[in-house]
């Protein structure tokens, strides 16, 4: 399967999405707030603030080696013109919808079941939907890409 | 009806390969083989100007070919 670059860039950000749900979702999940306390809580503010820079570097430098590393593979010039935009058109409509629709399902669950509610784990799921949103965004921009 | 066209046969008599006509008409060679592998209808003004790139009519490099 050979794929264009503007493929290779997509499943840059695919791999982008794996990597943050695999190095900083588990942080999130063991350090999911009980409340709104930690506002009080120094240590555990600067301690959010060095996961924040830790995501910060780590998009930077993979952002930076993954285009530098497309960029010498793929000589070619990136033309963008109508078909990407109607392809991205699709997938952010399909991402928004999806981000709609599971906003909806969770603010039903959290209204509904109270033990979740102060499970603290409120912010952890809102950053599990928006990963897995714009992941499936991405593979159903891939798999327009492929397709039409 | 669908939508169908001879641009791979124009542009082959034409001696130019798709992303000469990519850049011809500024889009990608991968827009140029979706419509020529019917996957992508094009916009009006791009039917237009790759109608004008390869000097054929617009009406005769796009058809309509009645569903059976």
């Amino acid at each position: 399967m050979i794929l264009s670059k503007k493929e290779v860039s997509i499943t840059i950000e695919i791999g982008f999405s794996i990597l943050f749900a695999v190095f900083f979702l588990p942080y999130f999940f063991e350090n999911r707030l009980s409340s709104f306390e930690f506002v009080q809580d120094i240590s555990f503010l600067s301690e959010v603030w060095v996961k924040i820079i830790q995501m910060i570097v780590f998009s930077i430098i993979y952002y930076s080696i993954s285009y530098t590393l497309l960029e010498i593979i793929f000589k070619e010039k990136n033309i963008k013109d109508e078909r990407d935009d109607m392809i991205s058109s699709k997938a952010y409509k399909l991402g928004f919808r999806l981000y709609e629709l599971s906003l909806f399902v969770l603010i039903g669950i959290l209204l509904s079941n109270s033990s979740i509610q102060n499970s603290g784990a409120i912010m952890f799921f809102i950053l599990v939907l928006l990963l897995g949103v714009l992941l499936i965004k991405s593979v159903y921009q891939l798999y327009l890409y492929r397709t039409s | 009806m669908n939508l169908k066209n001879i641009l791979r046969e124009v542009r082959l008599k034409k001696k130019l390969t798709q992303e000469e006509l990519g850049f011809s008409v500024g889009v990608s060679r991968q827009t140029i083989i979706s419509i020529e592998n019917y996957k992508y209808k094009p916009s009006l003004e791009l039917a237009m100007k790759l109608s004008m790139a390869l000097n054929c009519k617009v009406d005769k490099l796009f058809y309509f070919e009645k569903d059976n």
